[in-house]
This record gives structure tokens, sequence and C-alpha cells, in this order.
């Protein structure tokens, strides 16, 4: 929480009159939202309310429908919804980072934890063999794995691990921000306790900026600086997470605080 | 000449509407105007729910003012708190108002000095040094030093309290909140805090507090706000929400 821009800088990213359909079926709608450098942003809701199509469409994972999303990218500003397509892909490998709820899509389970790394480095264009092992060791140690595992399979590790280990091969190459879809549910309180700490320290020393989609209001508290509540694929309310959390004004935002012991 | 004041309140509103408890509506502020200066400080008196914290939070933006301003002076700058923009109250928060709420939120993992320090590190100190202010201050707080990497979940009452103390004293701030800081410690502690708020007051800090003994009252020469005798007291029945 410490690294934050005092001037009201130029946004990182954007995210103007966003909206997604699904033939008739409405993912999210008329979304419109920024995030400055360093700047954590939670998205919180009921399933179904369009969390993660909303995070789907900034990752250029799902076509939107409508409206911009606009990148402060090492090029400049870009409408990733309409710029050249390799152009968009090659700004989304290098730039931003990607976290799953589940650990299984996020990584090759069939290669192993350095590999999972070291796959990332070499898509950047890294080839020297020793410093990208020199280079997946260190990371396994910023994300709390025994760097003695790194030639063991994902598939041996604890759902945890699997985490930080998917954590760890999107920040190799230093994302401008990182997009995760519920990185910490499905995990033991405890596992998620630790998460939450690798997440903290890794966003304060990096100037890394976050877009965390989470049902859990506690770790909505612990990780973000805003919140954005969404209900039936709109933003129905926004504030600063303690705002949201303490002093909720809209209906459903009261509802789901207090549908929790005291997060 | 009387000093500038540092803080200042102007027609401030604030209500709570309950949407599934029949719509309640319950006014704790209306039209409420008071300025705050440096150096001082001001204890907030008043019945349970008077809206002491409620006050204090809105003054940290914990809580949206829905009407009036609430300016602060940020460096060079005049700033109203309740139309501030996030970033704005982030720099806030960092270097202008320091809140001691009445319990610890207690970070899983993180030990008790570093939950010290953080103020610190937030304005870049260098962590050594940072360490150092924070063993001092938690020595002076009479934490036993063997308890300082411990994460304070497990820590009790009062422990966490001076917790939460050594954290809102650690880094100078011009405003400092503080909300019952004293609620849970006992005598000798609370004697060190009472130095602390004296200390900073010499400082010229602003500090505007709840304390729960009157005694704690007398120890200080600023002057108290009964929140009971506001004007909005007699809003203060729950009324049905308008539409
Ligand atoms: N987040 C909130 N949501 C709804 N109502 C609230 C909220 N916070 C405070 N209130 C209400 O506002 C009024 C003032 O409460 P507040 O906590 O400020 O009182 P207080 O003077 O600090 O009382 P105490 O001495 O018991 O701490 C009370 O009626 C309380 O129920
Ligand atoms: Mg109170």
């Amino acid at each position: 929480m410490s690294v934050l821009q005092e001037n009201d800088s130029l946004p990182l990213l954007e995210v103007r009159h966003l909206s997604k359909f699904f033939g008739k079926q409405l993912g999210c709608h008329d979304i419109s939202f920024a995030v400055s450098p360093a700047e954590v942003i939670g998205v919180v809701g009921e399933s179904g309310s369009g969390k993660s199509t909303l995070l789907d469409c900034i990752a250029g994972r799902l076509k939107s429908s409508n409206g911009a999303v606009l990148f402060n990218s090492s090029v400049g500003m870009l409408d990733l919804c309409r710029c050249d397509e390799a152009l968009v892909r090659k700004i989304i490998r290098t730039q931003t980072g990607y976290v799953t709820q589940n650990a299984s899509q996020g990584l090759k389970m069939h290669i192993s934890a350095g590999g999972n790394i070291g796959e990332k480095l070499m898509a950047n264009g890294m080839r020297n063999y020793r410093q990208i092992r020199k280079e997946a060791l260190a990371w396994l140690a910023k994300v709390e794995i025994d760097p003695g595992r790194i030639d063991d399979l994902p598939s041996t590790f604890s759902g945890g691990m699997q985490q930080r280990l998917q954590i760890a091969a999107n920040l190799v190459n230093a994302p401008k921000i990182m997009l995760m879809d519920e990185p910490t549910s499905g995990l033991d309180v405890s596992v998620q306790a630790r998460l939450i700490d690798v997440l903290r320290k890794l966003v304060s020393g990096l100037n890394l900026s976050m877009i965390l989609v989470t049902h859990d209001l506690a770790v909505a508290r612990l990780l973000c600086h805003r919140l954005y509540v969404m209900k039936q694929g709109k933003i129905v309310e926004s504030g600063l997470s303690d705002q949201i959390l303490d002093d909720p004004r809209q209906p459903y935002t009261q509802l789901l605080v207090s549908s929790v012991l005291k997060p | 000449m009387t000093p500038h004041w540092i803080l200042s309140l102007d027609g401030i509103g604030k209500d709570f509407v309950f949407h599934h408890q029949q719509g309640t509506r319950i006014v704790v502020f209306e039209q409420f105007s008071h300025q705050f200066y440096p150096g001082s400080a001001t204890i907030l008196t008043g019945p349970s729910g008077a809206g002491k914290s409620t006050l204090l939070r809105m003054i940290y933006a914990t809580y949206r003012t829905e009407s009036g301003s609430i300016r602060v002076r940020h460096r060079d700058d005049l700033v109203d708190i309740a139309a501030a923009r996030p970033a704005m109250i982030y720099a806030l928060r960092k270097h202008t108002i320091g809140y001691v709420s009445q319990f610890l939120r207690v970070v899983p993992r993180v030990s008790a000095l570093d939950t010290v320090i953080e103020p610190l590190l937030a304005r870049n100190m260098d962590p050594e040094q940072a360490r150092k202010k924070g063993k001092a201050l938690l020595e002076r707080l009479n934490i036993p030093s063997n308890m300082w990497h411990l994460s304070a979940t497990t820590f009790s009452g009062g422990e966490q309290q001076r917790i939460n103390l050594a954290r809102g004293f650690i880094a100078p701030f011009p405003i400092l909140l503080l909300d019952e800081p004293t609620a849970s410690l006992d005598l000798k502690n609370r004697r060190t805090v009472i130095d602390l708020i004296k200390e900073a007051l010499a400082d010229n800090t602003c500090v505007i507090g709840v304390f729960h003994d009157p005694a704690d009252h007398r120890e200080f020469a600023g002057h108290t706000i009964d929140l009971a005798d506001m004007i909005h007291q007699e809003m203060k029945q729950p009324c049905p929400e308008k539409d």
C-alpha cells in the first residue's frame, strides 16, 4: 500500500463503456474505470455477476462487444480492443499477467516448475540456459517455494504452491499489471494467508498494478486499495476499500457486506 | 495572532440508510462545523452512538461525507477530503492524517514489528533505521522483545492495542485521530500513551480523540466537543427513508 503515485498521473489502464454480450445473455454492461500505476483494484460481487467476463475482456481472452480498453503500454496508449491483433498479443504477453483460480489452466502440468517459469522467459527472447535457470530459482524463492523443487512437476505441488508458481511464472517478465481471477478460492485459510502475504510483498516491491476478482471480502480488504461492486453485469458501487466495506451505501453492497462475518 | 486552522469542517452531514431494514435512516450529523488547530488537542465526548467514531472516520475518509466539506492543509495545498480523488486520499493517509482505531486489524503472517514500521516504509525510510525506531517504540510500550517477530494474531487485546498505537505514533502526522486509544491498557501503559500524545502536541500535531476515561481528559489542556449537544440530536430518532 506504499508506493502509490501522489499526483494524478496518467492511468495505466482505463476501461471505457465496456460491454460484453453472449448472444442475448449479458456478460457485463457499460463498465468504466481506471487503474493507476501500483494501484490494486478489487472487483467483488456474487457469482455470475460478470466479474470474470470483465477480466477476460481486459485480458484479451474475450472479445468485447462494445467499449475500449486503453493501456498505457511501452509504445504509448493503445486501445486493446481495436489495434492490430499481433501487437495486442505481444503487449498482453509481455506487459500483463493473468492468474486463474484453477492453477492447472494457468500452468503446464507436464513440464517442471522451472520449465513453467523458463518458458515465459524464452517467449520473451531469453536463450541462455544457465541464466534462465538462475532466474527461475530466484523466482521460486520469491514466492516461497523451495528452489530444490525446481525440477518437479507442478502436479506434485499443493494447491497453494501451484498458485504461487503460477504467480511467479506471470511475474518473470515484469508485467505492468496482473489480472487475477479468484486466486485464493479453493485454498485452505492458512494457505490463503501465505498467498496473500506473498502477493502483498510482491505488489509493494514491484510497483505492480493489479485487478483482483474475488468474492472474498477479507481478501479484498487486505489487498485492494479500491473496490468495484458488480451485480448483474453492472457496477453498482465503487470507492476506497474501507468505504465500501465499512460504509456500504447501495442496497446490494449492504447485503453483500452484511452476509459475511466482519471482513 | 491566532494560528491558522489545519482542518476545517464546514456544514458536514452524514446519515446511514439501512436498505434492508425498512429503509431506516439515521442522521448522525447535519450542518456540523468546526475548526481544528495545530498543536491543540480536541476531545470528542457524548454518549454511545453520538457519532464520535463516525466523525473520526469521516475525517479519515473511511466514511463518505454526503454534504459539506472537510478541508485539510496537506503540504502547501488545501484539500477537501469529502471530494478528494483516491490518489489524494492515499497521499493524505501517508503524510498528513494518522488514525489509531480502537482495534488493531491484524494481517496474518506479518510480524508485530513490521506492522508498526509500515508507515515509515511507506515514506521510504531505510528499513534498518525504521526497525530501530520501531523497536525503541515497542520497548517504550512494554512489548517484550521476544514478541516483536511474532504475528499479532495471538496477542491479547491490550497488546494488540499497543501495537496499534506504536503504528500510529511511529511516524509524525500533522493530524492524529485517536479512537479510545487507552481503553484496554493498564495504568503504566496508559501513562506512556498520554506522554506520547503530549509529545505529539509539543511537535505541533493536531490531536483529535475519543477517550473513554474522563481522567484522560484532564491530562490535556485541550477543549471538548460534546456531540450530545449537537443539533443533530433532534434528528437521531430513526425515520423512514424518504424517496
Ligand atoms: N458503518 C455504519 N453503518 C451504519 N450505521 C452506523 C455505522 N457507523 C456508525 N453508525 C451509526 O451511527 C451512530 C453513531 O455511531 P458512532 O460509532 O459514531 O458512535 P460513538 O459516539 O463512537 O459511540 P461509542 O461511544 O459507543 O463508540 C450510531 O447510531 C451508529 O449505529
Ligand atoms: Mg466509538
